[in-house]
This record gives C-alpha cells, sequence and structure tokens, in this order.
C-alpha cells in the first residue's frame, strides 16, 4: 500500500516544500509535450526520482495497478474501429504517448508519499498556503493520506471474506453490489471512528507542526521543479522547431 | 476526580444510560463491566466530552466537561477498543506526538513527552517504525502511548485486552500496573475480568444503562454470570 516508509535516502531528508515544486514541476512539464525524445526524458527523470526514494519500480507498478491498467485500455479503444481495418494505428498511437505522460507522474509522487510524513505535508502546504485554505488543503491532504490505506485494505477484506465463503462463483454484478454497499457501509463507519479519535486527541486546526528547514539539497531541487515547470514557455519560444521535427 | 452525577443518555428512542451517579478518585484502578450494549462505553465517553448527557452533568477535576472540553480531553486520556481506529499517522513517533502538537505544545516539549510515554509502555526504539508493522499486543501500547503523551490525570481504555494473546495481554497489564502505581487513576472497560481483579480498587457493573454493583472486586465475583462478564477464576 502507498504510504510512509521511513528511511534514510535523499528523498527522506529533502524538505516537503522543495518536493513538493518538484512534484508540480514534473506534472506541468509531462503535459507540455507528448514527443518521444521528451518522453525519454521524462522517464529517464522519473527513474532519477525513483532512485532518489529507493523506490522500486516494481513498488510503483503494483501500488498504481489499476490505473495502469485503465491507462493501458486507452489506446486499445482509440484504435479500435466499427468497420474494416478494425483497428486504426495511428489514433493509438496518438493515445498510448498522450497516456504514457501519466505513468511517470504517478512514479513520481509515489517517491513523494513514501518520503514525506503526513504531518510533514500538512506544514508543508500551510507554508506555502497561508490562512484558512492552507489549514484547511492541509488537514484534508493529511487525512486522505491517513485514510485512503485503510479504506483499500476493508475492500481487501470484503472480497477476501467474500471469496473465503464461495463468492467468487456469484456473478460480477452480485459481487461488485455487495462490495459497494459493505465497503460503503464500513468507510462511513471507520470515518465516524476517525472523528470520535480525532476529538479525544484534542484535534486543532493550529498544532505545532514540524519545523521545515532547506538543507544544501533542497535549493538545486527547488530549481529542477521551477525550470521543470517552466518548460512549456521554454518550449513554445525555442523548441518549437524541434518538437514539429519530432 | 471525575463525577458523574444523575446523567442520563438517549440514542434514539432507546435509553443508554439512566440517572448513572458515579465518582473516579484520582489514583483509583476501577473496572467497569458489564453486558454489551449496557451503556459501558457511552458512560466513559461522557467523561471526555466526546458524548453529551442529555440529562446531568459530568465534571472533571471540578470542572464541567462540556463546559471545557479541551481540559477534559488533557485530563482523562482515552483508548478505545480497535487501536487501529485511533492512529492518526504512519509511524509510531508520528501518532504519538499527534495529541501534544494539537496542545501547541514546544517542540522540544512534545519530544519529550513522545519519549516518556513510549518509554512508559516499553517502545522506547520504536519511534521511526510504521505501526502496521506492530504486533497487535504493540499497537495496544502504541495506543496507550498516544493516551498518555497528553499527560493526562485519568486513563480510560475500552476493551483494552480484547484480541490479544497471552504474551501481549501480560504486556498491556504490567503497563497499566505502573501507571496505576505512578499515581494514575485508569478505568477499564471490559467483560473478562482475568489478569485484571487483583489490580482493580473497585468494581462497577452497568446493565441496561444502570449501575447495578459497586465496590470491591470480591463483591461481584459470585454474581459474574448474570453480569455478563467472563469469570477469572476460570
Amino acid at each position: 500500500m502507498l504510504q510512509y516508509v521511513p528511511g534514510d535516502t535523499l528523498a527522506h531528508h529533502l524538505d516537503p516544500r522543495s518536493k513538493l515544486c518538484v512534484q508540480v514541476g514534473f506534472a506541468i512539464a509531462a503535459f507540455s509535450s507528448t514527443a518521444v525524445w521528451w518522453l525519454g526524458g521524462l522517464y529517464a527523470l522519473a527513474g532519477v526520482v525513483l532512485l532518489a526514494g529507493q523506490t522500486p519500480p516494481q513498488r510503483v507498478l503494483r501500488d498504481y495497478a489499476v490505473v495502469l491498467a485503465v491507462l493501458a485500455l486507452a489506446p486499445v479503444l482509440a484504435g479500435l474501429a466499427l468497420g474494416p481495418p478494425w483497428f486504426r494505428i495511428d489514433p493509438a498511437l496518438t493515445s498510448l504517448r498522450a497516456v504514457a505522460r501519466i505513468p511517470p507522474v504517478l512514479a513520481v509522487s509515489a517517491v513523494y508519499v513514501r518520503t514525506t510524513p503526513i504531518r510533514e505535508t500538512r506544514a508543508a502546504i500551510e507554508r506555502l498556503v497561508p490562512g484558512r485554505p492552507g489549514q484547511l488543503l492541509g488537514v484534508g491532504a493529511g487525512l486522505v493520506v491517513r485514510f485512503f490505506p485503510l479504506v483499500v485494505d476493508d475492500l481487501r477484506t470484503i472480497r477476501t471474506a467474500m471469496r473465503a465463503r464461495g463468492g467468487a462463483s456469484r456473478p460480477v454484478t452480485d459481487r461488485a453490489r455487495r462490495l459497494a454497499v459493505q465497503g460503503l457501509d464500513r468507510t462511513l463507519a471507520r470515518s465516524d471512528r476517525l472523528a470520535v479519535a480525532l476529538r479525544a486527541r484534542c484535534f486543532a486546526w493550529n498544532p505545532t507542526l514540524p519545523e521545515l528547514r532547506f538543507s544544501r539539497a533542497d535549493y538545486p531541487v527547488t530549481a529542477l521543479g521551477v525550470l521543470l515547470a517552466l518548460t512549456p514557455l521554454v518550449q513554445s519560444a525555442a523548441l518549437s522547431p524541434l518538437l514539429a521535427v519530432a | 476526580m471525575i463525577a458523574v452525577h444523575d446523567v442520563t443518555a438517549r440514542r434514539g428512542d432507546a435509553v443508554a444510560l439512566d440517572g448513572v451517579s458515579l465518582t473516579v478518585d484520582d489514583g483509583e484502578f476501577l473496572l467497569l463491566v458489564g453486558p454489551n450494549g449496557s451503556g459501558k462505553t457511552t458512560l466513559v465517553r461522557q467523561f471526555n466530552a466526546l458524548l453529551e448527557p442529555d440529562e446531568g452533568t459530568v465534571e472533571v477535576d471540578g470542572v464541567d466537561a462540556h463546559a471545557d472540553p479541551v481540559a477534559a480531553r488533557t485530563s482523562v486520556g482515552m483508548v478505545f477498543q480497535h487501536p487501529r481506529d485511533q492512529f492518526v499517522a504512519a509511524t509510531v513517533g508520528a501518532d504519538v506526538a499527534f495529541g501534544p502538537e494539537n496542545l501547541g505544545l514546544d517542540r522540544s516539549e512534545i519530544d519529550r513527552r513522545v519519549d516518556d510515554a513510549l518509554g512508559a509502555v516499553g517502545l522506547a526504539d520504536e519511534r521511526e517504525t510504521p505501526i502496521a508493522s506492530l504486533s497487535g499486543g504493540e499497537q495496544a501500547r502504541v495506543a496507550i502511548a498516544g493516551a498518555l503523551a497528553m499527560d493526562p490525570d485519568h486513563l480510560v481504555l475500552d476493551e483494552p485486552l480484547t484480541g490479544l494473546d497471552l504474551a501481549a495481554r501480560r504486556s498491556v497489564v504490567e503497563r497499566l500496573r505502573a501507571l496505576h502505581a505512578d499515581g494514575t487513576s485508569v478505568i477499564v472497560v471490559t467483560h473478562d475480568l482475568r489478569d485484571l481483579t487483583e489490580l482493580a480498587d473497585r468494581v462497577v457493573a452497568l446493565v441496561d444503562g444502570e449501575v447495578v454493583r459497586d465496590g470491591s472486586p470480591d463483591t461481584v465475583l459470585d454474581d459474574l454470570d448474570t453480569l455478563g462478564v467472563r469469570d477469572p477464576r476460570h
């Protein structure tokens, strides 16, 4: 399950603000072009980020298996035709190049989640977005990161319980209905209990958050994030002839 | 001291607590027993203002719990039945620090409290350990540490031994014994008296939202079947 894992990697030692900067910059850069050489660069950079967080690529593949399966469907559907030749290569390739931009973004986000404690994320968001909106965003992000793995665990438990009593022999629609109803029921019950636990421990909108401090490594990382965020401008100004050729 | 004055609590048409009055003295070790649905959890959630009584009042150290819920929640630490429900962070240290951070304490004071709380439950070396990697008994102790980090005068534990193996039970019971010896009043909600009767100063039994027994552990041992409580002698 995608969640924070304590460690001693370069990514663990970076300030969450510089990691967020790279995360945002990378996403902007990823969606600025579908050129093959550009995609190659994105994948190479995502590989470096994975190395910096010592996050195995197979771990990312497993964590995002459902998302990646849906993405893989897109080019197939785009290439399908209702008459001969039944499958067209060009639209499928266009779609493939479009969806190929998403996996490296997911990889970078996986490194962020695995190397950043929730409360540091909250502190970073509240520093970057001042006032009540920042508090809301920070608390929201923290709760989602905390709550999502529990919900996924609950769904897995329900599926296992159904299988244990021969549920696999039932129609898919019946299984899906039971999973949805039971999943929703448990999610609501769990959120209820979490809310009570938060109140019992004096949940506050302005708690003492961890101190954030830029180290020397954070400056080049932040600069990289800014550079990535500016790539659409750079491309349109200087690289448009190259992109046209590609 | 926790003082409950004539508290009535309703859930829809059902009466969960019916005119309950009770005091818990400082430093007391109290067992709150009763069958399922007798109102035990509803009662202890009044102690730190997680639930509001329909009638009556609850005072913690002389202050109305609902007039000052933060003071009540600081004074009364609560450990829930399912530890996993109360964890709000991925690692042991981050979760234990959650409560003190909410009180707006200095970082150094938060660190001191986290160290003390983890030391008290025998998990001093597990600060950076992911909670998910711990055993059920260790998770129960992290939950206790989370409550202890609030520096409470009273500690309420809702079925703390449920689902624990023998070693984990002993570990938790020993921690409770040590806390009690340090002067913390301990209130344990349970329907399993094994391992706990020798620690308890007093047993209060609830049935259908009413207090039906209140005395030393010996005085209730002959009525355990009717109270839905497991006999510690068997």
